[in-house]
């Protein structure tokens, strides 16, 4: 203990310095007192904190608390230190008196009623937020994908130069067709006829899409397949669809129903046995359209073609039921039948093939490609007068009624012509008038020329008028014969109509015929008949001969109504001799010629006639036997006779 | 079904609802070196219009009747097509209701064609011309609107046609659709038309009473 060392122990400063003097003095400041204590231990009371667990873990943070409630104690010292406590207070007190209030407006339940709240049923499970990660996660990979794929797709067009020209394609196809793009990002194209006047039920849409391999293409119809397409109608099969060849980056779909060819046969027969011959024919026949295939323009003409054929014979089928026909049209499955003349027949069917073969049978020889054109120039002109009005003049009159209906009123039109003007023939109507029209200028084509050739004597020319409408045609006959064309031309005008024949004769006889040939013939025999005496007459009066009779009707013979055999009685210049002719033409032209001398030369007298002066009475014709008379024609010949007879007498 | 007596015929139209007799009309205008560009867009909405754009050039003529009872005239307008052999066409209008509900502005409306002697008719049963003017444009049709697209030129009274002039430097562009009672699809159809050619023209209802006297 001797080398023990006295070591000074102070106790830390417990107490804040309040100043340091100049000299290094430490001013402290005095212990704060009990009360001084109480008042910061009770300043330091957290009322915001009332739980025994938010105490707890007050109690952890104390000693980084304590830093700020010093501080708080620095601020509030100059106040009167109880007065937080004292604000805190009264708070408390504030909110139990509101609370007080408000449990006794509830307890009243007039003002207000508590309900209680729905339990939060949020009790997430952990397998059903897996599968929703999942499906989040999935959902964000198929863009992701979809994305990468597309991007592989335009990689791949840019390098392969056939195939990127889809877009330009589309504009091409947009230039020509009418297309629009719906909802779910396909294209659909419309190529039927209704904005050009039609009416027609059936919808012509098509789709158009971009042309890639096979097997991208039966996914993508699969995907369309199951996701419902806005038509069923352009639903349709690959198998069906008419697949293109690769030059073409552009696909029209067309629906089933249009695709093919298809076109109308208009067929005029005479008998019943070519029915059965032209039936045969029926399918597959048409142009060969595999080369075209693959070019959208081709296709989608053919289907356009197909749907207004369709459209032709639904509106020609529709008016063979409702016309009332003497004898009533018939429609049997795509044919329609009418009865043009007695055994006459016009078959009209629509033949729609779907079939590309090229294996096509002999084309129909008996098609009638001039009816055919007509007749989609009907449907046509229907469709034109659907969309195409005139407009009114002025222009405040209404849009609509026709030229002819508006001058109704002020020109005081009666029922009769009103009636008339609703009156409008079907297409049904315009095409058989056309197809007898037809007929019956070929009947008279063939009457006029077999007679030509026939008749040889007189020469049957006739002059077809090159322009005619389509109901009605024009000849013009003349009939001369050669050498003698001075004397004599017997013209007459024959108008061809529908079902009958209008004969305008020279001398403004009008004649109305019906379609029977045997009519026509009739006539132009009479009038080769009128024709050869009259230029008899004409060359006897040349030759100075005397006309003592002519009659263009004996009234003998079979053709009656139409005229019948001509006769003629000529005299020479001194009178003594005579001569008779008598042309008769059923069926074929027949001259007879009678010659009579008076007096005779060699006179016997008998006891009925006692005196040669009763010779000058004539009478005693003898036939001629005129095919032995020399001449090339009948006027020639009755020109030699006429000679040989006057020179005799001579 | 058989009619004996037009009247009976008339009521019979009028019942059955097959007589249009309300027109739809939008009115506004535009100006003369703008109605080029109206022309191209009416060619790109109307219905055929291949072919150049149907030209019009008619005189119209006010008459007037002054009745004893009321303060309102009875107001007949007859046109006639200048140059073109087509009868005249007298037309009584109604008075126009504008209604906020409905898209345009309709009013009752008759139609006659008439012969050529129908103004010296009404002058004998001493009706008195109140206006007359020659409207000179062209015509469009779409489905059943009719547009016309026209130029109002001012009659010098006691001069020659040559003396003529316009009233103002603009077109009047109207759109009107003449349609049976009781079809209310037409205005809504009128006003989508029309919205198709808002930036160019704006067709409005035109209420003719805040306008004043102006016929």
């Amino acid at each position: 203990m001797s080398n023990s060392v006295n070591i000074s122990v102070e106790t830390t400063c417990e107490n804040q310095i309040r100043e340091i003097a100049y000299d290094g003095t430490e001013l402290y400041q005095p212990p704060p007192t009990l009360s001084e204590s109480l008042a910061k231990c009770a300043a330091r009371i957290d009322f915001s904190k009332t739980s025994l667990e938010d105490l707890k873990k007050e109690e952890k943070s104390a000693a980084a608390a304590e830093e700020d409630a010093k501080d708080a104690n620095i601020f509030q010292e100059s106040l009167w230190p109880w007065d937080a406590v004292r604000n805190k207070l009264k708070d408390a007190y504030t909110e139990i008196c509101v609370l007080s209030d408000v449990i006794s407006i509830a307890k009243d339940k007039r003002y207000l009623v508590l309900d209680p709240l729905l339990e939060d049923s949020d009790d997430t499970k952990p397998i059903v937020q897996v599968y929703t990660r999942k499906k989040a996660i999935s959902q964000a990979a198929q863009v992701l994908l979809s994305g990468a794929e597309r991007l592989r797709n335009a990689h791949s067009e840019l390098r392969n130069p056939n195939v990127k020209d889809f877009h330009i394609e589309l504009l091409r196809l947009r230039q020509n067709w009418r297309l629009k793009k719906v909802s779910n990002g396909a294209i659909i194209g419309d190529l039927s006829y209704r904005t050009a006047g039609s009416k027609f039920g059936m919808s012509g849409t098509f789709e158009v899409a971009k042309a890639e391999d096979v097997l991208d293409e039966e996914t993508t119809t699969s995907n369309a397949n199951s996701s419902g397409g806005n038509t069923p109608n352009t639903q349709i099969s690959t198998n069906n669809g008419i697949q293109p060849n690769g030059s073409s980056s552009l696909r029209v779909i067309v629906p089933a129903e249009l695709q093919g060819v298809a076109y109308i046969k208009v067929i005029t027969q005479k008998d019943q046995e070519d029915l059965c011959t032209a039936q045969v024919n029926l399918m597959g026949h048409g142009p060969n359209i595999t080369a075209q295939v693959g070019v959208w323009q081709k296709t989608l003409e053919f289907a356009q073609n197909v749907l207004f054929c369709k459209e032709l014979f639904a509106q020609l089928a529709r008016e063979a039921i409702q016309l009332q026909a003497p004898i009533p049209h018939v429609v049997i499955g795509n044919q329609i039948r009418a009865t043009l003349l007695p055994n006459i027949q016009l078959i009209i069917s629509l033949c729609h093939s779907t079939s590309f073969d090229s294996n096509q049978p002999a084309p129909i020889n008996d098609h009638d490609h001039v009816l055919e054109h007509s007749l989609h120039q009907l449907l046509r002109e229907v469709h034109y007068k659907n969309s195409h009005h005139p407009f009114p003049h002025p222009a405040s009159a209404p849009l609509g009624p026709s030229k002819k209906r508006m001058i109704a009123g002020p020109t005081a039109a009666d029922r009769d012509s009103l009636l008339e003007m609703t009156k409008t023939q079907t297409i049904l109507e315009q095409i058989i008038a056309q197809a007898q029209h037809i007929f019956m200028r070929k009947r008279t084509q063939y009457v006029l020329d077999t007679l030509a050739r026939d008749v040889k004597d007189p020469q049957i020319v006739s002059h077809w008028n090159a322009m005619n409408s389509p109901t009605m045609s024009c000849v013009k006959i003349n009939i001369v014969t050669h050498g003698y064309d001075a004397f004599g031309r017997t013209s007459l005008v024959i108008h061809v109509k529908e079902r009958s024949l209008k004969c305008i004769c020279r001398d403004g006889r009008v004649m109305r015929l019906s379609y029977e040939p045997q009519e026509l013939r009739d006539l132009i025999l009479c009038q080769i008949n009128s024709h050869q005496i009259s230029c008899l007459v004409s060359l006897a009066r040349c030759m100075a001969w005397t006309v003592l009779s002519n009659s263009n009707h004996l009234g003998i013979g079979k053709v009656e109504p139409l005229g019948n055999a001509s006769s003629c009685l000529l005299a020479s210049p001194n009178s003594d001799r005579m001569i008779a002719v008598q042309i008769r033409c059923d069926p074929q032209i027949d001259v007879k010629v009678y010659i009579a001398r008076s007096p005779r030369q060699d006179f016997f007298p008998t006891p009925l006639v006692p005196e040669k002066f009763w010779e000058n009475l004539g009478g005693n014709f003898k036939e001629v036997r005129f095919d032995k008379i020399e001449g090339k024609s009948f006027l020639n010949k009755m020109e030699f006779l006429m000679a040989s007879l006057t020179s005799n007498t001579a | 079904m058989a009619i004996s007596s037009a009247r009976e015929s008339l009521s019979h139209a009028l019942n059955n609802r097959f007589l249009p007799n309300l027109e739809y009309l939008l009115q506004g205008s535009i100006l003369d070196s703008a109605v080029e560009h109206l022309m191209h867009r009416l060619k790109g909405l109307c219905d055929n219009v291949d072919t150049s754009p149907e030209t019009f050039h008619d005189l119209e003529v006010c008459m007037s009747l002054r009745q004893p009872n009321t303060n309102q005239p009875l107001m007949l307008r007859v046109r006639r097509a200048l140059g073109r052999d087509a009868p005249f066409q007298m037309r009584y209008l109604g008075q126009p209701e504008v209604d906020q509900r409905r898209p345009t502005l309709v009013r009752s409306c008759m139609d006659c064609a008439c012969t050529n002697g129908i103004l010296d008719f009404l002058t004998e049963m001493g009706f008195r011309l109140e206006f007359e003017y020659i409207a000179k444009g062209y015509m469009f049709r779409k489905g059943r609107m009719k547009i016309t697209v026209s130029k109002l030129i001012k009659i010098v009274p006691g001069k020659q046609d040559m003396a003529n002039e316009p009233i103002s430097q603009s077109y009047i562009v109207e759109l009107s659709v003449v349609a049976p009672t009781g079809q209310e699809n037409v205005g809504e159809e009128m006003r989508v038309f029309a919205e198709q050619l808002k930036p160019l023209v704006q067709l409005e209802k035109i209420d003719y009473k805040r306008l004043g006297n102006i016929p």
